[in-house]
């Protein structure tokens, strides 16, 4: 899961090295949180969220496919 | 031996030319290896902020028959694909959009943990204003996990592809994105009941308001009703309910 969102993610920003992805260990719900350059924000969550919408669609198969659930945040950077 | 003889990363300038490389160094054609691309890589601008695309290239059936002859099979081949590539060695804009597309898809796909093969093609405008475009065709077994609901999930996965493609190609590429041909079917789908709609409308007199659906799918019944002698159509509503609506000419 957490490959799958590194994997877009660094391929639409302009600077991939910023890129992190954080998941929780847990149980069967997996919360993912992803980080960008604040230059890239907009391109990982789009207009009114799209991309990061259909992150989460993509996500969601990702995680079906462990027989589990998967929430996604897009957070700024400090 | 095996291991390192089976897989191999390579980094180049371009996914293209770390593909051409990998081979290069395997002596292996194309169709005998499987890429996974790890990072499709960025021209930047001006030279700036631009990175090197990584690959991974593992040879077919590596496990069961190159574990011992690794080398011997490795240089036999060398000199033909050398040549095969050398033909097509400046790959031409068309082609890199076919095979980028492909790999984009297939990445995504994979790590999604589905499995499906992945191919790409260009087709033929749908009507005299549209471009020609990349198809990308997925193919396998149960496949309904990458179509979703009202086909949620597989208008995400082409959102996303063409984003990505259109990143790495520098320009935007029209994308289109079907498994085991269910676009096809659905629109053959969506053609009948454009048809049926408006023949109710027309019967009854009242406006006929379709379920929501995506953007695409509501193209194709205005497409189908435009040149309709007695209905016209408009969407409605806020996306993603946004829907359909046949109504008589005034």
């Amino acid at each position: 899961m957490k490959d799958l969102v590194e994997f877009i993610a660094r391929a639409l920003v302009d600077d991939p090295s910023k890129v992190q992805v954080w998941q929780d260990r847990g149980g069967s719900r997996v919360r993912l949180e992803l980080k960008v350059a604040k230059e890239d924000m907009g391109r990982v969550i789009g207009k009114n969220g799209r991309v990061a919408n259909a992150i989460r669609v993509l996500l969601r198969v990702a995680a079906a496919r462990e027989n589990k659930q998967a929430t996604l945040d897009v957070v700024e950077p400090r | 031996m095996g291991q390192e003889h089976t897989t191999l990363e390579v980094i180049a300038p371009s996914v293209e030319e770390a593909i051409a490389e990998g081979l290069n160094q395997l002596g292996l054609s194309r169709d005998r290896v499987d890429v996974d691309v790890l990072d499709i890589g960025s021209k930047g601008l001006f030279g700036l902020g631009s990175r090197q695309a990584r690959v991974r290239i593992k040879i077919k059936g590596a496990d069961a028959d190159l574990a011992g002859t690794g080398d011997s099979a490795g240089s036999e081949a060398a000199p033909v694909s050398r040549a095969a590539w050398k033909e097509n060695e400046i790959p031409t804009d068309e082609e890199f959009i076919l095979t980028t597309s492909a790999e984009v898809v297939r990445t995504l796909i994979d790590k999604m943990k589905v499995r499906a093969r992945v191919t790409a093609k260009y087709v033929a405008p749908v009507d005299d204003k549209d471009e020609r475009m990349v198809q990308v065709e997925v193919q396998g077994d149960d496949l309904s996990i990458l179509i979703g609901r009202r086909s949620e999930t597989l208008n995400a996965l082409q959102y996303i592809s063409s984003l990505i493609v259109c990143k790495q190609v520098g320009h935007w590429v029209p994308l289109m994105i079907d498994v085991q041909g269910y676009r096809q079917r659905r629109e053959r789908q969506l053609r009948q009941l454009a048809l049926r709609m408006a023949e109710q409308a027309v019967t009854t007199g009242k406006r006929q308001v379709l379920e929501p659906m995506p953007a695409n799918e509501r193209r194709v019944i205005h497409l189908e009703l435009r040149n309709h002698p007695q209905v016209t159509t408009e969407s409605v509503g806020e996306e993603p309910n946004r829907k359909v609506s046949i109504l008589l000419k005034k």
